[in-house]
């Protein structure tokens, strides 16, 4: 009837389907080097998360159409039992509904959205879905550690033409590549292609090469689309979620938003951060090229203990010794409210071990992520700087000068936006929501924080980090702590911290049996 | 060759029980109880690469011959395999000694500090004031 209507329409969409890709290759965002710029806010616009193939809806998945080419995945006979026995027992089986790792495909088909940051020797992927982020390294830096298998596998990219290509190593055999229980084993390879074909729109491929569960490779294909009404992503915690509606992580009622908070409170109340003296350049600092500080690469934080206690403090029972990294108050004494200082010291008691936000595997916050031990990875992009934290969370800061997040969206690691001061990075942070720890000690802090932080290259291999805090629900005035951020040739492996944490019973174990004493 | 062999995993161990507090994401004092030292011997059963926290799993014989087995906290596997770990080192079968604290629920469960191999080797001997410099 269309065609009868409109004859020449079908003969124009057909003859633009034959054009070339590179008759709109102009048309894309590129680097100053001419590859395709794929940074931006991204989303998958595809019913895969569910079944890869053809599917009709059931209670827990919406209907679609396949993303495989040819329609089916080429199975073994030998591998299709177990295919259907994850199918019908996906509720227990499938490793998302336990907030587990998604793999890399997954993740991309999955309804949330993500970010690419890209520079000359990365693209950065970083997902709504519980700070998770995968980091492709695409400058032909050497895999320093071959042989051990990750839930997001091992990612080296180069670039053919306008598209990105990706080859996946080193993946485990725990996660599915959908809701619907298709699977893979240890012999998975997968190589991805990223093409831009507009400014709008990526191409996505994936094919995955599995001679133990396939018997051939197969490829999957659908688009990713620009989030172009999102100036940034927010967060959904999987497990922390689920912790909180289930009961397993309990709501603390005068720390968590919307607790209420002392009036007089002046957010980014920074005076006593700059009245400390800047700190000094040891040697010359790398520089990008329009002379910017370039302060990318590997570090891992010179904390002194700072995971155990901010506060300069001895041996407690297991807890190691801290060297104590406050710088204001001078006496390097935290300036807590009497009640605040009295939680605190209850935290230590090892009955409230399992209520430390980390021990549960959820996300440090600020300015913890900066000294729990565990490396990141610093990357520079126009507009950008983005922290990779080895332990799977990761922090956006945008260098636009934006306004912070409406009040009463709160998130976990904050709302951060920066700007450079002289050789300084400035950060402010707001909109937490009070849930996290400032270490395993259990020194305090509420949804009430703004922290000030300033990343200062002293070397071509130190930053001097420092974060200035504000709480007036905890503290009687802010407080700083410094601590040198180190720099080395290293590469971030990955930290799959809930999916083995066998810890979390014996801290439950403890606290239950001390309620039952209190009875 | 056996004996190179045992002393690279030696100092392995040494090195990253060291360190072991490093990627620590709990309270070691809040799980484990200073006042339960222990010292297992042992059959390496399974060697668990995760994160945060790497298990070593052992069989330890009791008197009427029966065996139990204890899970081994070691730090995180990244820091093993920074240090040079490979999936070869410290395979099933592997007779051990340990030294370290059991988790306060009473559990077959310890935080190690401390290894000897069969031959003598001590790998670690230290405390928990050591484990954070």
């Amino acid at each position: 009837m269309k065609n009868r209507c409109f004859p020449g329409l079908s003969l124009l969409l057909a003859c633009l389907a034959l054009l070339p890709l590179t008759t709109f290759a102009q048309e894309i965002p590129r680097t100053d080097a001419g590859l395709p710029l794929l940074q931006g806010i991204w989303q998958a616009q595809t019913r895969a998360a569910y079944n890869l193939e053809d599917h009709v809806a059931r209670t827990d998945m919406q209907a679609g159409t396949s993303v495989v080419l040819g329609g089916s995945i080429p199975y073994r006979n030998s591998a299709l039992a177990r295919r259907q026995n994850n199918f019908e027992n996906r509720a227990e089986l499938d490793p998302l509904n336990k907030c587990f790792l998604p793999g890399p495909t997954r993740i991309m088909a999955m309804p949330f959205p993500f970010q690419i940051f890209q520079n000359d020797e990365h693209v950065a992927i970083t997902f709504e879905w519980t700070q998770v982020y995968r980091l492709i390294y695409t400058a032909g830096q050497e895999h320093l550690y071959p042989g051990f298998e990750f839930w997001m596998g091992d990612a080296r990219g180069q670039w053919e033409g306008d598209t990105l290509v990706v080859e996946i190593n080193d993946l485990n055999d725990r996660t599915w590549l959908d809701a619907a229980g298709n699977y893979h084993s240890l012999a998975a390879h997968i190589t991805e292609r990223y093409t831009l074909v507009d400014e709008n729109t990526i191409n996505y491929q994936a094919t995955i090469d599995d001679p133990e569960i396939f018997s051939e490779p197969w490829t999957i294909e659908f688009p990713l689309v620009r989030q172009t009404e999102m100036k940034r992503l927010l967060e959904y915690q999987c497990q922390a979620e689920a912790e909180e509606a289930n009961g397993a992580f309990e709501k603390v009622d005068n720390l968590w938003y919307p607790a209420p908070v002392p009036e007089g409170n002046t957010p980014f109340d920074s005076n006593a951060a700059n009245e400390l003296p800047l700190p000094e350049v040891i040697s010359e600092i790398n520089r990008l090229e329009d002379g910017t500080p370039d302060i990318s690469g590997y570090f891992t934080s010179d904390a002194g203990g700072a995971n155990y206690g901010l506060e300069l403090r001895e041996n407690l029972a297991l807890f190691p010794p801290a060297r104590g990294v406050v710088v204001d108050p001078a006496d390097g004494i935290l300036p807590y409210q009497t009640w605040a200082r009295a939680e605190q010291i209850e935290r230590r008691e090892a009955w409230r071990g399992y209520d430390d936000p980390t021990a549960h595997c959820f996300v440090a916050g600020i300015p913890r992520s900066h000294y729990v031990p565990s490396p990141f990875y610093i990357l520079q992009t126009p507009g950008y700087v983005v922290i990779l934290h080895e332990r799977m969370s990761y922090r956006v800061i945008p260098l636009d000068g934006r306004e912070h997040l409406p009040d009463s969206i709160r998130l976990w690691m904050g709302d951060a936006v920066g700007h450079w001061d002289g050789d300084t990075l400035v950060v402010e942070s707001s909109n937490y929501n009070g849930k996290a720890w400032l270490n395993e000690l259990g020194d305090v802090i509420s949804h009430a924080q703004t922290v000030v932080e300033s990343y200062t290259p002293v070397s071509d291999t130190q930053i001097i980090y420092r974060a200035t805090v504000s709480d007036p629900i905890v503290y009687s005035r802010p407080w700083t702590i410094e601590m040198p951020l180190n720099q080395q040739a290293e590469e971030l492996l990955e930290v799959a911290c809930l999916e083995d944490n066998n810890d979390l019973e014996h801290l439950r174990d403890v606290r239950d049996e001390h309620r039952a004493q209190m009875q | 060759m056996k004996h190179k062999t045992l002393l690279t995993i030696a100092s392995l161990l040494f090195t990253q029980l060291f360190v072991s507090s490093a990627l620590a994401h709990h309270s070691f004092s809040a799980e484990f109880d200073i006042d339960k030292p222990i010292s297992l011997s042992g059959k390496v059963t399974r060697m668990q690469w995760s994160n945060p926290h790497g298990w070593i799993y052992i069989d330890v014989e009791n008197e009427d011959g029966s065996l139990t087995n204890w899970a081994l906290e070691t730090s995180a596997a990244n820091n093993l395999i920074r240090r040079g770990w490979k999936r070869t080192h410290l395979v099933a079968g592997t007779v051990i000694q340990v030294q370290g604290f059991q988790a306060r629920n009473g559990s077959n469960t310890a935080n190690i500090r401390g290894i000897v191999l069969e031959d003598g080797s001590r790998l670690f001997s230290g405390n928990a004031d050591e484990l954070s410099k």
